[in-house]
């Protein structure tokens, strides 16, 4: 148990390979683990706004799932770009370290998170509305989001020292990663579960487009 | 075919296109297996593309026609364009000065397609999540639109290097010819967006006479413009041929009348999108 828990700290301090005689050693397997052990003990925090009783435990389980689906869709479907872009720019041989620094990411963002969990708890006991539980629940992921900026950067460095158009392509990734990513959180609704309505996987009506009704929002403001 | 495809590989890492391969100006590149590789990438891209029409009417006969409509046409909106191109290419070469004959401006056209086309293939999962999870029509035209900018964009800088580096190995300063190759380690693709210019030039650039450093500059400044050329020809020519999403409200035809324009529907989609 206290060995299991020591890489995730291992891995927070940048630490998420080692290099044995000459050759880099990693846990690929551990890491994507990690990713979906945390992921899953976050997300089944918060699904648990509705409590466990009757037909909400179903909600525990759908948001627990959902966390690191969320990740990894959106890493699927954001790697082939990445991929070309970066042979395209002559740092196809540094990419095995790339994807390793970008999976290592993701499993530090839901370590992380689940840090935050206990947090989560307390305000949902302590504050019982729906609102205000989103809130919360997008405050702690872009709290994480940043703590995994920091280790991506970390990650990085040695890749920027290697040479310096990585610094540009990292941007460009996150750039691709947020634009699936939003879309992806929004398909994937409900997270919290909203009290009122019946529990389900997908919400109904919810097959929509995230960016089209931030616009709609925004075109309201401004014509009043 | 998996052959034509370790050729553009080869491309996307800038093995083909090292200084040293085009030291007398000749491109070898494989303009057979690029043609294929291009066409099937677009292929896959049609699809991509398509799918949206299908998942929107959960497969009616009609979108499914679309779809095949998309994969026909991508390929021929990519090759008509290069066709529409080459020749102007061709011209403003020659004015910089430069000695590249025609057959090598079309090989490097193609490399530019097959470098384009798989940005944006690998672009396509991204465009087909959208297409599922979305039931905007608007949206989608603009999301293709960003992705095919994207794809453009990138093609065109591995084209302006390229060519670069073509009229310098043309017009080679007066000691580079005597200094050996080998110890040159082989350069990734420089893009123009990260990148000083070359260090072989640049590392002579003292001894240049400044007709070299003319011609140099020359160059660019008209690859820039042609470049813009290009990618007006493409959207254009993309409203050509369309439909390749299939608006909702309108039966599937193969292609539709002539009317406004690309960059008008582009600016009006915006204001729909935005509500105005």
């Amino acid at each position: 148990m206290v060995r299991a828990l020591a890489y995730p700290g291992e891995l927070l301090r940048g630490r998420a390979w080692w290099v044995e005689g000459g050759e880099t050693r990693v846990r690929i397997g551990q890491l994507c683990a990690m990713l979906i052990l945390f992921g899953l003990a976050y997300g089944a925090v918060m699904g648990a706004f509705g409590g466990f009783t009757g037909d909400r435990i179903w909600q525990v389980w759908y948001s627990a799932l959902k966390v690191p689906l969320l990740l990894l869709c959106t890493f699927a479907l954001s790697i082939p770009s990445f991929f070309v872009i970066n042979s395209l720019y002559g740092l196809r041989d540094d990419f095995t370290r790339v994807m390793r620094a970008l999976i290592a990411t993701q499993a530090g963002l839901t370590v992380i998170l689940a840090s935050l969990a206990p947090l989560t708890v307390l305000w949902y006991l302590s504050f019982p509305h729906y609102n205000l539980a989103i809130l919360f629940n997008g405050l702690m992921f872009g709290g994480a989001s940043l703590g995994a900026q920091v280790l991506l950067q970390r990650f990085y460095r040695p890749l920027i020292a290697r040479n310096h158009r990585h610094r540009m392509l990292l941007r460009a990734w996150l750039m691709i990663y947020a634009f699936v990513g939003i879309q992806m959180g929004w398909v994937l609704r409900p997270f919290v579960g909203t009290p009122d309505a019946p529990v389900q996987f997908f919400r109904e009506g919810a097959w929509g487009n995230g960016y089209v009704e931030l616009f709609g929002i925004i075109a309201r403001v401004l014509t009043g | 075919m998996l052959e034509s495809f370790r050729q553009l590989d080869r491309i996307l890492r800038g093995e083909a296109t090292q200084l040293s391969k085009l030291r007398h100006g000749q491109i070898e590149l494989p303009v057979r297996g690029l043609l294929i590789a291009a066409t099937v990438l677009a292929m896959v891209y049609g699809v991509f593309m398509g799918s949206f029409a299908v998942i929107r009417t959960g497969g009616a006969g009609e979108a499914w026609m679309q779809l095949l409509a998309s994969v026909v046409k991508l390929p021929l909106l990519f090759f008509l364009t290069l066709l529409v191109t080459l020749p102007s290419l061709y011209v403003f070469n020659a004015l910089v000065g430069s000695r590249l004959t025609m057959q090598s401006v079309a090989r490097l056209l193609v490399a530019m397609l097959g470098v384009m086309l798989a940005v944006l293939a690998s672009l396509g999962p991204i465009v087909a999540f959208f297409g599922v999870s979305t039931t905007s029509y608007v949206f989608m035209k603009l999301l293709n639109v960003a992705m095919a900018a994207v794809a453009g964009f990138l093609g065109l800088a591995f084209l302006v290097q390229t060519l670069h580096r073509l009229v310098m190995a043309q017009n080679p300063a007066p000691e580079t010819p005597e200094t050996p190759e080998s110890p040159e380690p082989p350069k990734p693709p420089e893009l123009p967006a990260s990148m000083p210019p070359p260090p072989p030039h640049q590392a002579y650039s003292a001894a240049v006479t400044s007709e070299d450093a003319m011609i140099d500059r020359r160059a660019k400044l008209v690859f820039r413009i042609w470049v813009v050329v290009f990618g007006l020809v493409g959207a254009q020519m993309s409203w050509v041929l369309r439909p390749f999403i299939g608006s909702p409200e309108i039966p599937f035809t193969w292609f539709r009348a002539r009317e406004s324009n690309f960059f008008l529907d582009v600016m009006q989609s915006l204001g729909q999108l935005l509500g105005a």
